[in-house]
């Protein structure tokens, strides 16, 4: 097993070399170089269309690469049996879809899945995994009820549960925030913000790797930014190191003023140009 | 007790309506505790529907003379029991047991009601094969059920070859079985206007789904069909579990989703080509049995075994009917289940279930 290292020097179990990804004859992704730092948020930002959801696919073995490769432990996942990929990397997808009437409880269990078999269907090992999920997630109440009852924030946290139960080290997630409120975007990034913190013991955090569309909320939640643009990579590190005026400009095509978020110092991107409100007096 | 344990009390989470049923030391297996309930209703019906079965017809045979000739003990209502109406009841035992499994896998991986071996162009398949053969002059009854396994399982083949795309699409499968299904059927018409009078007749008959006739000699190969492909259909029991997620999702979970897919649909074909192949298409079993077993049991996934027992159920029951209701003339049974289905059918349509993962509506 080798593992790759991170330009900082951190560790890493998953890793894409000059990666290419592509629809049919259009490519999306060119020879994209990344190195997931383990035990840390890393969250992939950029313009509608640049790519990024489609890395997050393919670290995912979602989709299988036009050219170059993901490596997990440094062997490549094409190699792997997707069961075992299964037991090391969780994903939840942009807008998963749960079986009709199906309630919460079997859903978060259905995550499960990668370490049953057909004559092991529940063991103590899953009824901990289980529990425990529902309880970071805090939809443990929810556990009779149907899926297709409940509201968009819970909706969210108990597939986030489900991905939880398979017992993953590293988590995938493709835009766990849309469709939700502030109130429960904040939520849920929190929580993964808890996910990626190390335990009590010292053992360290899961690895988790998400896209999301809010630049602000990338650079706030973030340990490891990753700024892409065109299938690309434009800029990557921390996110008080990437993220510029010069950076929005270039990947956005935005003016903007950065500066430190009131309340956790992280870079804050208030857009400045090309609206600004008109000096005062009545116009037009 | 030390401090450290002094843990907040946590009540384990279970999937909720089911319970965990060990077998053996290491054996656990989840059983949906709703369904086990309907299960065993429907044995007791199927019970009861068989035992009506053999004791009504053109003489009435007292119920606790026909589980004795059932049971092998002499009777003087042998002949009539055990003879007559015990072989053609064990066919269409059979026959409904099949379509009820077919239709449940083809629905599951369809993610949708309406894709049932009779709609998607599994039956039309069939049918036009031995039709076909029929008007060529072949009639003979020991070749013909092959040749419509033959029929449906490439039918079946061609759809889902058509239907792929660098994976399954789940609504082309279903629109695409439908167009197969009306040109098949416009195959067989044409063999029909072609082909002799008598032999069109005899066609019509076939094609309608009839367990006239039918005895011991049909009821063995359909017979030893189920109980080779068993481990087949246990396997395709859990299966289920996943295959009615959406594709990224069981991908994530592990499941080699093609070739599942692959599996459950060509199970469900073989299944529903045999049972084709026995009585004839018996319209609407398959999409029947599944939906309503689905609605009893409240499950997130059809459930099989349930939806076999219910096919069962039909299929012995209509027949009990098309025997006696314009006795003495005898109905094909499939008239019968095509008079309930229809409307059904029609029903689900207008309430507008398309098709989310797992077959719903």
């Amino acid at each position: 097993m080798t593992t790759t290292r991170t330009e900082n020097g951190a560790t890493s179990r998953l890793a894409a070399h000059s990666l290419t990804l592509a629809y049919d004859d259009r490519t999306v992704v060119h020879e994209l170089d990344l190195a997931v730092p383990d035990g840390c948020v890393t969250v992939i930002v950029g313009p509608n269309a640049c790519g990024k959801s489609t890395t997050l696919r393919a670290l995912g073995r979602l989709l299988k690469p036009a050219g170059g490769s993901v490596l997990l432990d440094g062997t490549e996942l094409s190699r792997i049996p997707t069961r075992t990929i299964a037991q090391s990397v969780g994903l939840l997808p942009q807008t998963p879809v749960a079986p009709e009437a199906i309630t919460v409880s079997d859903l978060v269990a259905r995550g499960r899945q990668p370490h049953q078999r057909w004559w092991q269907q529940w063991s103590d090992e899953d009824e901990r995994a289980v529990t425990e999920a529902m309880e970071r997630t805090d939809v443990t109440a929810l556990g009779d009820r149907p899926v297709d009852e409940l509201s968009g924030g819970q909706r969210q946290r108990v597939w986030i549960a489900m991905a939880l139960a398979q017992d993953t080290d590293l988590l995938l997630l493709d835009e766990p925030t849309t469709y939700l409120d502030i109130a429960h975007q904040v939520e849920v990034l929190d929580l993964v913000r808890r996910l990626a913190a190390p335990a009590a013991d010292g053992t360290r955090g899961r690895t988790v790797v998400t896209v999301l569309h809010d630049l602000n909320q990338a650079a706030r939640y973030a340990d490891h930014l990753v700024a892409m643009k065109e299938g690309r990579i434009v800029a990557e590190g921390r996110p008080g190191d990437v993220v510029t005026a010069g950076l929005v400009r270039e990947v956005f095509g935005l003016e903007a003023v950065v500066v430190p978020d009131p309340v956790t110092g992280s870079p804050l991107v208030v857009p400045g140009a090309p609206w600004a409100p008109a000096p005062a007096g009545p116009t037009g | 007790m030390s401090a450290d344990t002094a843990a907040p009390v946590r009540t384990p989470v279970r999937p909720a309506g089911y319970r965990v049923v060990r077998v053996g030391k290491r054996g656990r297996f989840l059983v949906h505790r709703r369904a086990g309930l309907v299960a065993a209703a429907l044995t007791v019906v199927l019970a009861a529907v068989c035992v009506a079965y053999l004791c009504v017809g053109e003489s009435f045979v007292a119920p606790a003379e026909a589980v004795r000739v059932v049971l092998g003990q002499p009777s003087p209502d042998e002949l009539v029991v055990g003879t007559l109406r015990l072989p053609r009841m064990v066919v269409g035992l059979l026959v409904g047991t099949a379509f009820g499994i077919a239709g449940a896998l083809i629905q599951t991986v369809a993610r949708n009601p309406l894709a049932s071996p009779d709609i998607i162009g599994i039956s039309q398949g069939a049918s036009a094969l031995t039709v076909g053969a029929m008007t060529f002059g072949l009639t003979s009854y020991t070749v013909l059920p092959y040749l419509s396994v033959v029929g449906g399982v490439a039918a079946a083949g061609l759809v889902y070859a058509f239907a792929w795309r660098g994976g399954l699409h789940a609504t082309r499968f279903v629109l695409i079985g439908i167009g197969f299904a009306i040109a098949l059927r416009s195959v067989t018409t044409l063999f029909l206007t072609k082909g002799d009078y008598l032999v069109a007749q005899q066609a019509q008959i076939w094609m309608t789904g009839s367990l006239n006739g039918r005895g011991w000699d049909e009821a063995a190969p359909i017979g030893w069909a189920l109980l080779v492909l068993l481990p087949a259909v246990l396997w395709a029991a859990r299966a289920q579990r996943t295959v009615s997620m959406d594709d990224d999702t069981a991908t994530a979970l592990g499941v080699r989703l093609g070739r599942v897919r692959l599996g459950l649909v060509a199970l469900g074909v073989v299944l529903a080509s045999v049972a084709t192949g026995t009585a004839g298409p018996v319209d609407f079993v398959a999409l029947l049995a599944p939906q309503i077993a689905r609605r009893m049991t409240r499950t997130a996934q059809i459930p099989l075994l349930c939806s076999a027992l219910l096919g069962a159920v039909i299929v012995v029951f209509a027949d009990l009917l098309a025997r006696r209701l314009f006795s003495p003339t005898e109905l094909p049974v499939g008239v019968l289940t095509a008079a309930v289905g229809a409307p059904y059918l029609i029903w689900l349509i207008i309430r507008g279930h398309g098709g989310r993962a797992g077959g719903n509506a």
